[in-house]
């Protein structure tokens, strides 16, 4: 088979019976502090590629489009194809690692709400932190697709959140990779191991890669006990969380706005002479049944076609913020 | 003839334009609720949507009307070339699902507005004008959304093409902004789909066919619909 990439901790072939397919190989080696510290750990690509085909399967069963297909023999998984975003998203529950670092704060402190950051793929430059109006104007990705990234992301955080509880695991941070499928779908890729995500059992003990990293433990082993826990928790256990979007539709420019100007003359009766003009339009608060998929965004474009707005006189944006 | 008169939850117009018809030799109104779907309108000869506020006016006058199954049906038999007629609230119904252009916007002043108005009658031949080219009507309207509006082109085709049979005038029919009640672009009233089949009209003109409402302009525009259902 075909090599088409090779990463630090898994190799993608070519898959030679589909165009659209890959296979994604789960390798040994673990690297740590950029690249600095280098270890084989033999049997590690093989746990982590079970942990990934629990997980992938879970979030499917959820509603979530990931590029999981199927598992395959050895530390294989195959997967859709599709072309990677160059922006990593890291969702943080807990203060750890990097982030610790980078604002010299302590390890441990729970955020009230998770943080999503986003990182450049970027070797040579040490993959640095970016922002959303940066990886917009350097023309990585759109802003509404970062949007949906967040989305998405906040969403695995909860799912991942809940199953772990059940075993009394803490969801301490994780990295998450995405991509476009030839159909313009957006999937979660890449891998869902402890070598992209911090687990903790008890107050601070970890199931991942910190234990390679801070050099304490058995990797191995740590692992391996991720793995046993997750493969007895109960997905289906796990509630369906209710999405809400926000459908916003305006009167389109041009066209006059009577509402808008009687409320305009309203408020300049009230004393307000700084207004200079009003339009009014309509938001729609939209609660949703499952996660939001790229299906779910063009449903939402047709709904607005057909009912919420009149493409004659008004335009319409979902907001996803 | 058959004449389906449709009466989705908020129509409260319905029992004017049954009267009215009914006054008409050949004509033989029923009254269909929208929940029947498309089996209310199996033996229609024509239909005739009338005004109100379907579904409260909620989301936009006429919007959740125009994507009901039998609105569906109102469609298909658009096109098979029956005679449809929609008045005020139907006329809403009409544009929103497409099967006349334009949209119809709040009225300019943003109020609801009711009173006696003239239009100008289309000098050219139209299925709903006969006898009545170039004529002045006198009907009421009441509205809080009857601003029609469209686009620069398609305001060019519905002019060139002879779709717009009635404008808002004053007594001696001469059209202009101060005989203008509601903001329409170029003071239309009503449009005709591209075919003739389809007329959507504002002002109502089952409330002016009896000598006893005050006016009788509102008639022949009845009558030439009832006549048409029989072709």
């Amino acid at each position: 088979m075909d090599v088409i990439y090779e990463g630090k901790a898994k190799r993608v072939f070519a898959d030679p019976t589909s165009e659209d397919r890959v296979i994604i190989e789960f390798t040994d080696s673990v690297t740590a502090g950029d690249g600095a510290k280098k270890k084989k750990f033999e049997g590690k690509g093989a746990i982590a590629c079970d942990i990934s085909e629990i997980l992938f399967s879970y979030l499917e069963g959820k509603g979530i489009d990931t590029h999981y297909i199927k598992r395959l023999k050895g530390p294989q998984i195959l997967c859709k194809k599709v072309m990677i975003f160059p922006v990593e998203v890291v969702c943080r529950n807990i203060i750890a690692g990097s982030f610790g670092k980078r604002y010299g704060i302590r390890k441990g402190t729970r955020f009230e709400q998770p943080l999503v950051e986003f990182f450049v793929k970027d070797d040579k430059h040490h993959d640095p932190l970016i922002t959303m109006g940066a990886i917009t104007r350097l023309g990585l990705m759109s802003r509404d697709d970062l949007q949906f990234l967040i989305r998405v992301t906040l969403s695995i955080n909860y799912y991942l959140q809940e199953l772990l509880k059940q075993r009394k695991l803490t969801l301490v941070d994780f990295k998450l990779e995405f991509g476009k499928t030839a159909d313009d779908t957006i999937v979660v890729a890449d891998e869902l191991s402890p070598d992209t995500m911090r687990v903790w059992e008890g107050k601070s003990t970890p199931l991942d890669k910190d234990v390679f990293r801070e050099g304490k433990g058995d990797l191995i082993s740590a692992y391996s006990k991720l793995f046993n826990i997750l493969r007895t928790a109960k997905p289906e256990e796990v509630e369906i969380n209710r999405e809400m979007v926000q459908v916003i539709v305006e009167p389109k420019s041009g066209i006059k706005n009577p509402p808008g100007e009687v409320t305009r003359k309203a408020l300049l009766r009230l004393g307000f002479a700084e207004v200079d003009d009003v339009r009014v339009g309509k938001v729609f608060n939209i609660t949703l049944k499952n996660p939001i998929t790229t299906e779910t965004l063009n449903h939402l474009n047709i709904m607005n076609v057909k009912l919420l707005s009149n493409p004659i006189s008004e335009k319409h944006r979902v907001r996803l913020e | 003839m058959a004449i389906a008169v449709l009466r989705y939850p908020g129509t409260n117009n319905e029992d004017d334009v049954i009267r009215s018809l009914s006054l008409i030799s050949g004509a033989d109104p029923y009254l269909v609720p929208s929940r029947k779907g498309l089996a209310g309108l199996e033996k229609a000869d024509g239909i005739f949507i009338p005004g109100g506020f379907s579904y409260g006016d909620y989301l936009r006058a006429g919007a959740v009307a125009s994507v009901e199954t039998i609105t569906e049906g109102v469609r298909d038999l658009a096109e098979n070339g029956l005679p449809i007629m929609g008045v005020c609230n139907g006329f809403q119904i009409l544009v929103e699902m497409g099967l006349l252009p334009g949209a119809l916007l709040p009225n300019e002043s943003a109020h609801f507005i009711c009173k006696w108005v003239y239009l100008k009658v289309s000098d050219k031949p139209t299925l709903f004008t006969e006898g009545i080219e170039g004529a002045v009507l006198r009907m009421p309207i009441a509205h809080a959304e009857g601003n029609y509006y469209c686009s620069d082109e398609e305001l060019e085709a519905i002019s060139d093409e002879n779709r717009v049979p009635f404008k808002y005038c004053d007594e001696s029919g001469y059209v202009d902004d101060s005989s203008n009640p509601n903001g329409s672009i170029q003071n239309i009233a009503g449009v005709l789909s591209q075919k003739g089949n389809v007329l959507g009209l504002m002002p109502h003109p089952e409330r002016a066919s009896r000598p006893i409402l005050g006016s009788t302009d509102g008639l022949p525009i009845l009558e030439n619909f009832v006549r048409a259902t029989k072709c």
